[in-house]
C-alpha cells in the first residue's frame, strides 16, 4: 500500500474514532492568539519536575523520561512526525515512504539538504547508522535499553541511495512507523554514535533540531541554542524554519508551589509539572494572567493490573467485573485532580491513536457490585467487610507512596464491602514483590501515541515484567490478547488494527484485565508573555512555533 | 601532646573504615537488587530478561561479583581515591561530588557561621538580661526556632522575599543571593540547639564561685560575663559543634530540595532512592570524614579552652 493510502486510510479511522484533543485552550497556537507577528529573539526559561534521579540519561534511544523526551524533541528530529490532532503519521526527515506489502520493509526518501549541527549530512548512511547503533546498544544492555521495543523484529537497514534507506524487519511490526516519529527514534549524527552510551546520556551528541543542546547539567540546568539556518521543521508546524526564541533554559524544580510562585512572579515563563496543577495553582497562574495549557499523555492510563492466578481472590472474573462497579472514576477524577479533569474511559488515555472508549462499561454502580459479590460467594461480616469461608475479601495494593487520591478508592470500595489494602514498601522492594507474586493490584503506564504499547505490559513475550503481564489474564485470556496483539501488528491495513484495537479494548475491560485509574494529563503554566504554546503528539513540549514578548 | 594528637588520628581512620564497612553492609543487605531497581527505573523487570542478558546488565555495572570480592576492591579503589562509577548518573562517583560539593559546603560553612553568632548572641544576651519579661522570652526562643518545621521555614521565606518581594531569587545556585534563604532555613535550627546548650552552660558558670569572687573584686556585670563567663560557658557548646555541623549537612537535603540546589544532600536522598551504592558509599564516607575533622579539630581546640584537658590526658598516659 502506498503511503499516501495509508496516510488516507489513518485520516478515516481517527476521524471516525473521534480522537480527542484534550486542551485547555481551543485555539491552537495557544496562549494569547491575538497577538500578531513573532517577535525573534529571547531567553525562554521552563522550569521542569526534577530530573530523573534514577537514570541520567539525555540519549534519545535510551530514556524514557518525559522531560528528557521534551529536550531531546527540540534538538534532534525524526524521520516523520505525528500529528497530535489525528494521530497521522506526516513527512519530516523522511519526504515519504513506502511499505511493503508484508509489513516488513520500509523504505524511507530522505529530505535533501538537511545536516546535523555538527555540519555533516543527514544521508541514509547517518539513518542506517543510528539503526545499527540502536541495535548496538540493545544488545550491549542485554535488551533492556528503553528504545527495545520501538524497533521490535528489527532486521537490518540498508541504503539503497544517498537519500533512499530500507528497514527490514524479520516480524512485520506496524507500530514502526509511529516509532519513526518518536523521540526514540530521532536521528543523531553517525560521530554520536562512536561515543559511549553513557557519553550519549549526558548530551554528548548531535541532532539536526532547531535548538542545540548547549550543556546539560542534570538536575540543574539544560541549555539550548537556536540552530542558525534550520529549514527542514515538520510541516506540523507554523514555523518550519530558524527558532523565534535565542537560547531555552530549563532548570529543575522539586516543589510545586515553588514552580508556581516562580511562574506568577515571573522568575520563568513555563512551568511544565509532572503531576496535574492542583486546581488553586491553576487559579493563581490564571489570576497573573498566565495560561494553563493541558493534553492527556498518550498510550497507557495509569491502571491496576490484576493478579488473577489462582488462588488470588482476583482470579474470580465475577468479583474482577465488582471491582470496576466498585470504582467511581468520576468522583476521583473530580476530587484528585479538579472539575474539569478528563475521566479515563479505559486501557488508554483519550489522545493514544485507535482509542475506542469503554466508558459506559466502566460506569459507578455500587449495587451491582453488591450483587456481584453476592453471587460470586462474599457475604458480609464483621467491620463491614465481605466473607467468604471465613477469609475476608482483600485486596493488596503494594504502593511506594500513601496518597489521598488511593485512599479514596479504598474508601469507594469499602462501601462495597471489599478491602484494598494499601502495602506500602520503598520503590526498591516494589519489582521482587511483583515477580513473586505477593500482589493483587500493581499500577502501571506508558506513554506512547501507539497502542502498541500496551504489548509491553501485557503480552508476557515482549512484557516488560513476565510475572505482571502472565498474571494479569487466565491462560486463554492472554491467548486472545496475544492474538489480537499480533492481528494489529501484523497488518499493513489500518481497518484491520483499527478492528482489533477496537476488540481489544472491549477485552480487557469485559475480561477485567485492565482497571483504569485515571488519565494521565500533561498540564503547563504559560506565561502571558509566551506565544505559539504547542504539545507534540506525544504531549512534550514543542519549541518551534513559541516566541516571548520583549 | 604528640601522642594526644595522634591517637585521635588513629582513631579518626578507624571512625572511617566502620562507617564505609558498615553502610556497605546495610546496603547489600537491603531486600532489594540494585540491578533489578535499576532495570525496573527503565520498567523493566528481570524476569523479562535471559540469565545471559542479565548477566550482560549485571556486568555493566560491576554487579556480577562476589560481595567481598566487592568490598574489597571497592576499599582499594577508595584508598586509592577512586570513588567508583554511579549506577544511575552515568559518571565517576568523583566527579559526581565535586561538581556537588561546592554548593554544599558553601551553604553548611555559611549556615554554621550565622548560627554560630546567632545562636552565642542571644545565649549571651539571654544570660546578661535582667528584665524578667525579656529573659523569659529570650531563655523560650530556642525550643520555639527548634520545633519549626525546615520546610515551612523555607516555603514561607520563598513566599516573602521572592515572590511578594522579589528580593532574592527562590531557586537556583547563581550568586550569593541564592545563598541567603537556605542559609536562614538552615540556621535556625542550628542556631536554637546551639543556644539551648549555651544558655544551661552560662547559668552554670555564672554560679561559679570565681565569679562571685570577680564580682566582689569590683568587676562590672558585663565584663564579668565577657572576660570570666564566656570561655568557660563555651566549653560544653564546643563539644557539640561536631554534632551541629552534621547537622547542618543533614538539614541541606531539605534545603536543597526546596531551593533547587543541586547539592550533596540533594545528591544523597536521590541516589539512596535509587540505591546507587558507589554514590551512597562515597556520601556516607565523605560526611563521616567531615565529621570525623570537625570532631578532631574540637579535640584539639579543648586544650586551648581549658588546659586541665591535656593535663589529665598526660597523667593517664605516665601511669
Amino acid at each position: 500500500m502506498s503511503r499516501r493510502g495509508i496516510a488516507a486510510t489513518a485520516l478515516a479511522v481517527t476521524a471516525a474514532l473521534g480522537l480527542t484533543a484534550c486542551g485547555s485552550s481551543d485555539d491552537e497556537g495557544g496562549a494569547n492568539t491575538t497577538a500578531a507577528e513573532p517577535v525573534a529573539g529571547g531567553t525562554l526559561k521552563v522550569a521542569f519536575f526534577p530530573d530523573n534521579p534514577q537514570f541520567t540519561c539525555l540519549d534519545p534511544f535510551q530514556t524514557y523520561w518525559i522531560e528528557h523526551r521534551t529536550v531531546i524533541r527540540n534538538v534532534a528530529d525524526s524521520l516523520t512526525d505525528q500529528d497530535p490532532k489525528t494521530g497521522e503519521i506526516k513527512p519530516w526527515l523522511a519526504k515519504s515512504w513506502e511499505v511493503s506489502a508484508d509489513g516488513k520493509e520500509y523504505t524511507f526518501h530522505l529530505r535533501d539538504g538537511v545536516t546535523f549541527s555538527d555540519g555533516t549530512k543527514l544521508d541514509a548512511a547517518a539513518v542506517k547508522a543510528n539503526f545499527d547503533g540502536a541495535q548496538g546498544v540493545v544488545k550491549e544492555t542485554g535488551g533492556t535499553a528503553y528504545g527495545a521495543s520501538y524497533i521490535l523484529g528489527l532486521d537490518h537497514s540498508e541504503v539503497v541511495d544517498p537519500l533512499t534507506v530500507k528497514v527490514v524487519f524479520s516480524a512485520p511490526n506496524s507500530s514502526f512507523l509511529q516509532a519513526s516519529s518518536t523521540t526514540n527514534l530521532a536521528i543523531i549524527s553517525p560521530d554520536s554514535y562512536k561515543k559511549t552510551a553513557k557519553e550519549r546520556c549526558l548530551g554528548q551528541y548531535v541532532g539536526s533540531g532547531a535548538f542545540t543542546l548547549e550543556s546539560y547539567k542534570p538536575n540543574e540546568l539544560t541549555v539550548l541554542q537556536k540552530r542558525p539556518g534550520y529549514t527542514w521543521g515538520s510541516a506540523l508546524s507554523k514555523n518550519t524554519g530558524e527558532a523565534h526564541l535565542d537560547r531555552v533554559e530549563f532548570s529543575y524544580v522539586a516543589e510545586d508551589s515553588v514552580r508556581t510562585g516562580n511562574l506568577v512572579s515571573g522568575a520563568i515563563d513555563i512551568s511544565w509539572p509532572r503531576s496535574p496543577i492542583t486546581v488553586e495553582d491553576r487559579e493563581l497562574i490564571k489570576k497573573s494572567g498566565g495560561v494553563i495549557e493541558s493534553r492527556s499523555l498518550p498510550g497507557v492510563a495509569s491502571a491496576y493490573y490484576p493478579n488473577a492466578s489462582a488462588g488470588h481472590v482476583l482470579s474470580d472474573l465475577k468479583v474482577r467485573q465488582a471491582l470496576y462497579k466498585g470504582i467511581d472514576l468520576a468522583t476521583y477524577a473530580k476530587t484528585s485532580f479538579g472539575d474539569d479533569y478528563p475521566v479515563v474511559g479505559g486501557a488508554f488515555d483519550n489522545t493514544t491513536p485507535f482509542y475506542a472508549s469503554q466508558a459506559s462499561k466502566l460506569a459507578y454502580d455500587p449495587d451491582g457490585a453488591i450483587k456481584l459479590l453476592e453471587e460470586a460467594g462474599w457475604k458480609p461480616g464483621e467491620g463491614g467487610y465481605r466473607y467468604k469461608d471465613g477469609k475476608r475479601l482483600t485486596i493488596v495494593f503494594p504502593t511506594s507512596s500513601l496518597s489521598v487520591s488511593s485512599e479514596l478508592i479504598q474508601d469507594q470500595l469499602k462501601k462495597v464491602g471489599i478491602e484494598l489494602k494499601l502495602d506500602v514498601h520503598p520503590p526498591a522492594e516494589l519489582p521482587a514483590l511483583y515477580k513473586n507474586g505477593a500482589y493483587d493490584l500493581a499500577s502501571s503506564y506508558f506513554t506512547r501515541a501507539d497502542p502498541g504499547a500496551l504489548q509491553f505490559l501485557l503480552d508476557p513475550k515482549y512484557a516488560n515484567s513476565k510475572a505482571l503481564a502472565t498474571n494479569a489474564a487466565a491462560p486463554e485470556t492472554t491467548a486472545k490478547i496475544q492474538a489480537l496483539f499480533a492481528k494489529a501488528r501484523e497488518t499493513t491495513d489500518d481497518a484491520v488494527r483499527k478492528q482489533a484495537y477496537a476488540d481489544l479494548q472491549a477485552l480487557l475491560i469485559d475480561e477485567g484485565v485492565v482497571f483504569p485509574q485515571y488519565e494521565r494529563v500533561q498540564f503547563a503554566g504559560v506565561s502571558k508573555d509566551v506565544h505559539g504554546f504547542a504539545f507534540t503528539s506525544e504531549s512534550f513540549l514543542k519549541l518551534n512555533d513559541v516566541w516571548k514578548q520583549q | 601532646m604528640t601522642r594526644y594528637i595522634l591517637g585521635r588520628f588513629a582513631q579518626a581512620l578507624g571512625v572511617l573504615w566502620a562507617a564505609y564497612t558498615v553502610t556497605f553492609a546495610v546496603l547489600y543487605l537491603l531486600p532489594s537488587d540494585p540491578i533489578a531497581l535499576q532495570l525496573g527505573a527503565a520498567g523493566i523487570e528481570t524476569d523479562k530478561l535471559t540469565p545471559a542478558e542479565l548477566h550482560t546488565a549485571k556486568a555493566r555495572f560491576g554487579l556480577d561479583r562476589p560481595i567481598l570480592e566487592q568490598y574489597f576492591s571497592d576499599l582499594w579503589g577508595f584508598l586509592r581515591g577512586d570513588l567508583g562509577e554511579s549506577i544511575a548518573k552515568q559518571q565517576s562517583v568523583a566527579s559526581l561530588i565535586g561538581d556537588r560539593l561546592a554548593p554544599t559546603l558553601s551553604l553548611s560553612l555559611a549556615a554554621a557561621v550565622v548560627a554560630l553568632l546567632a545562636g552565642t548572641a542571644l545565649a549571651y544576651l539571654a544570660s546578661y538580661v535582667r528584665w524578667r519579661p525579656a529573659r523569659l522570652v529570650l531563655t523560650r526562643l530556642p525550643s520555639f526556632g527548634a520545633s519549626f518545621p525546615q520546610f515551612f521555614i523555607a516555603l514561607v521565606l520563598i513566599q516573602f522575599l521572592s515572590f511578594n518581594l522579589g528580593l532574592l531569587p527562590a531557586t537556583g545556585i547563581r550568586g550569593w543571593k541564592s545563598l541567603v534563604m537556605p542559609t536562614i532555613t538552615i540556621s535556625i535550627l542550628v542556631a536554637s540547639q546551639l543556644a539551648a546548650v549555651l544558655m544551661r552552660s552560662f547559668d552554670d558558670t555564672l554560679s561559679q564561685p570565681y565569679i562571685v569572687t570577680a564580682r566582689a573584686k569590683g568587676l562590672s556585670r558585663a565584663a564579668v560575663q565577657w572576660h570570666h563567663g564566656l570561655r568557660n560557658a563555651l566549653l560544653p557548646a564546643t563539644t557539640i559543634l561536631g554534632v551541629l555541623v552534621g547537622l547542618t549537612v543533614t538539614s541541606s537535603i531539605i534545603a536543597e530540595t526546596v531551593f533547587s540546589r543541586n547539592g550533596i544532600g540533594k545528591l544523597a536522598q536521590e541516589a539512596v532512592l535509587a540505591q546507587d551504592v558507589p554514590v551512597v558509599l562515597a556520601i556516607v564516607t565523605l560526611a563521616a570524614a567531615i565529621f570525623v575533622v570537625v570532631n578532631l579539630v574540637v579535640d584539639l581546640l579543648y586544650p586551648l579552652l581549658d588546659p586541665r584537658i591535656v593535663q589529665g590526658q598526660r597523667k593517664e598516659v605516665t601511669i
